[in-house]
């Protein structure tokens, strides 16, 4: 027997092997209880609530989440192209100073990238109290972190020599960076500035469950209410708006190549997501003027050292950290292993098709979301979560992987049907074989992005560090907010750079 | 087979019919553009036409299970490898036809059937030595123009087709290396087989020079079939014709 060497199309199957355990506890935990509520949450899928005031609210809603998330990405681009070029190395040698600055900025942007949106909410709301720049600001500071990391990444891993030639021709190192890098930099700020817009819309929603205002807050009050027309109405306007957007960004990628005019539409772009903030913030002003008062410091007790002792011996952090990381693997799982086992189980254009739609609703609905509706009919686990959260991101990486699979050519399939293969072998060997490593590649970077997720589910199914911070953060116990916190950085940090040596690897594979 | 195609521009292929008998070499000429691998991927399955059809031993094509597509094998003008893959595990891919779904993940997992691939690639003519300093486990885009040709020829031979359809294959191969492809698929055994274990051949080709090795010359013009005879009957005013602009 040969020593085993998975190839890379069935690593991207390996993880679904995750999904064994969760259905298996989540199978044992049904009960029939939740079977009539859940007969009428399907109901009313079929029949949205058409009233007036409903109507009102969802559209009053979506216009909160809508300027909210507009802002703040907005904000995120500028902070995080700034800050991105700040910490970039190539930009610091390009004025021929040493590039250590770079490097410590670097070093400080990991903390708020690795403290995901929610907490950075949560923890705004009890300094600051409830006010429409708490969300704008819960988003824009991950996001930025998170834009200029991925802005310093394409600068310093593209080709120099260019700039080099220019700068050593005696131009100016702004001129030179302008020139030698800007048209490769603005494809990146376009398609990843495309998709944190999609992402901000997302985080706003998920921010609103969490009761800080919008059409997120509306769903949730609808489902604890257990008003599940209403509910539908919000999701199928949340649907829509989500679809819009998707459509339209592949659109804008689509039509932004290369070319003479593709420097024109990167500076269309640019100046698009300056008028799309500002947009935001009249957007914001006019919805919410009442709340507009000013932000006010209700402020945080800064905790003794005696206290941070006291918590870090009460809590349970082997438990907690287990529990985080085992709903991490088990979603990361999910989310990487499930699309491309859902695409070859039959591996026809009509059955893709039906994929796809699953996953575009699998993305707009919230994880906290689904934990409640999927609690409906199951008791609380760490394989609820681990469901909700594995199921959203595959909505995320099924997308991506069909995108990936369209785009590519199909002469290999064609090649090994014509050799007899079967057409399920043919699309696996043929079609998910090339796409395999850099699928691998950004479900590595997913699994990063579902560790700080594990915080959303956490808080609602009882388990791991997110449940300890809702509860810390509700009883003002800061010592325990404190170093909660810290724990989550060090994981999500530790994680990040788990994910970047996978993603290298799989890149250079 | 009796076949037509139409394209974009007009007819690509126009009534062709032709067949193939046990035992031939046959080589397919023409101008760039002329058909030639149109032919072959019709010939294959790969491409339908809208008229006629293309029958092996009897049995449509189109409606060939696909146990008997495996019958007839390809060499890809741009070899078509999965460059993600090992050379061992694409050499199998030739071999996915014969097995089950079980196998064809096993074969994603560790080396199946090792011998037998060994086997295949050393009669596509890779150094043994080679092979067996773990030349399976590379992969495919570590490897020069050459040896990936060879483990394309290595992934057909697998296959074990009886009948092998080759697109230019030696197109951007050095003479050298060209030579040695050609003796591996068109050299016959004492008994009058061929080594490669086909029951016939048909190469496209843009050396005319080269046509002594084959039984017979079909040669094709703007999608017609203009010329089909024994290759020891062929004159030099036949290729300058064939080659001569239409």
């Amino acid at each position: 027997m040969n020593r085993l060497k998975p190839a890379a199309p069935l690593l991207t199957l390996l993880p679904a092997m995750a999904l064994v355990p969760v259905l298996i506890v989540t199978w044992t935990g049904l009960h029939g209880g939740g079977l009539s509520i859940w007969q009428q949450c399907l109901s009313g899928a079929l029949h949205p609530s058409m009233d007036a005031d409903v109507l009102h609210a969802v559209w009053h809603g979506l216009g909160v989440t809508m300027a909210t998330a507009l802002l703040s990405w907005s904000l995120s681009l500028l902070f995080g192209v700034l800050l991105g070029s700040a910490c970039s190395d190539v930009v610091w040698r390009s004025w021929t100073l040493s590039s250590w600055p770079a490097r410590g900025l670097r070093g400080v942007l990991a903390i708020p990238r690795a403290v995901h949106e929610l907490v950075w909410g949560l923890l705004l709301l009890q300094v600051f109290g409830l006010h429409p720049y708490v969300a704008v600001a819960a988003i824009a500071i991950p996001y930025s972190a998170l834009v200029a990391r991925i802005w310093r990444d394409h600068l310093d891993s593209a080709d120099h020599r260019p700039l080099n030639a220019l700068i050593s021709a005696g131009v100016h190192p702004l001129s030179a960076l302008m020139t030698a890098l800007n048209p490769g930099m603005g494809t990146v700020l376009m398609s990843y500035g495309g998709y944190r817009l999609e992402c901000a819309l997302r985080s706003a929603t998920l921010l609103g469950v969490f009761g800080l205002g919008g059409l997120g807050t509306e769903l949730q009050l609808t489902l604890q209410s257990l008003q599940f027309r209403e509910l539908w109405t919000g999701l199928w306007v949340l649907a829509a708006v989500m679809l819009i957007l998707e459509q339209l960004l592949r659109f804008w990628r689509e039509r932004s190549g290369v070319g003479v005019h593709g420097q024109r539409r990167i500076l269309l772009f640019g100046l698009l997501a300056v008028v799309l903030g500002v947009i935001g913030t009249f957007w914001l002003r006019l919805i919410v003027p009442d709340q507009f008062s000013g932000l006010s410091w209700i402020g945080m007790e800064v905790p003794s050292w005696t206290q941070l002792n006291a918590a870090a011996i009460e809590l349970p952090w082997l438990r907690m950290i287990l529990e985080t990381l085992g709903l991490t693997v088990l979603a990361a799982g999910i989310a990487i292993g499930l699309p491309p086992l859902a695409l070859l189980l039959w591996p026809s254009p009509r059955w893709h098709q039906c994929c796809s739609m699953f996953w575009a609703c699998m993305r707009w609905i919230p994880p906290p979301l689904m934990v409640l509706l999927l609690l409906l009919s199951n008791r609380p686990s760490l394989a609820i979560g681990a469901l909700a959260i594995g199921l959203h991101n595959s909505g995320v990486m099924g997308r991506l992987l069909l995108e990936g699979l369209q785009q590519q050519s199909g002469q290999r399939q064609v090649a090994l049907r014509a050799m007899g293969s079967s057409e399920r072998m043919s699309w696996f060997y043929g079609l998910l074989s090339p796409q395999s490593p850099s699928y691998l590649a950004y479900g590595a970077y997913r699994s990063d992005v579902i560790l700080r997720e594990t915080v959303v589910v956490g808080v609602i199914g009882g388990s791991g560090l997110g449940w300890q911070l809702l509860e810390s953060l509700s009883s003002f116990h800061w010592a325990a907010v404190v170093l909660v916190l810290c724990c989550y950085c060090a994981l999500t940090i530790s994680g990040e750079s788990l994910s970047d040596r996978c993603r290298s690897l799989w890149l250079q594979s | 087979m009796n076949v037509s195609l139409s394209g974009p521009r007009g007819d690509r292929l126009r009534s062709i019919s032709l067949s193939v008998s046990e035992g031939e070499r046959i080589a397919l000429l023409g101008r760039s553009g002329a058909g030639k691998s149109t032919l072959l991927a019709i010939a294959n399955g790969s491409l339908r036409v809208e008229q006629g059809e293309v029958r092996w031993r009897g049995a449509s094509i189109r409606t060939m299970p696909r146990r008997k597509k495996r019958e007839i094998g390809m060499l890809w003008q741009d070899l078509l490898l999965v460059e993600e893959l090992s050379v061992g595990q694409n050499v199998n891919s030739g071999a996915l036809g014969r097995h089950n779904l079980i196998w064809g993940l096993a074969n994603l997992l560790f080396n199946v059937d090792q011998s037998a691939c060994k086997h295949c690639l050393q009669r596509a003519g890779l150094d043994a030595d080679l092979i067996e300093r773990g030349l399976i486990d590379a992969p495919i885009r570590q490897l020069s123009g050459g040896q990936r040709q060879r483990v394309a020829l290595a992934r057909l031979l697998r296959q074990q087709p009886q009948l092998i359809l080759a697109d230019e294959p030696i197109a951007n191969l050095d003479p050298a290396i060209a030579n040695e492809l050609l003796d591996h698929l068109l050299n016959r055994s004492p008994e009058g087989q061929l080594n490669c274990g086909a029951e016939a051949i048909v190469i496209s080709l843009h050396q005319p020079e080269l046509v002594h090795r084959f039984d017979r010359v079909i040669g094709l013009q703007d999608g017609e079939l203009v010329m089909d005879q024994p290759s020891n009957q062929l004159t030099p005013a036949d290729l300058s014709r064939l080659y001569e602009a239409g």
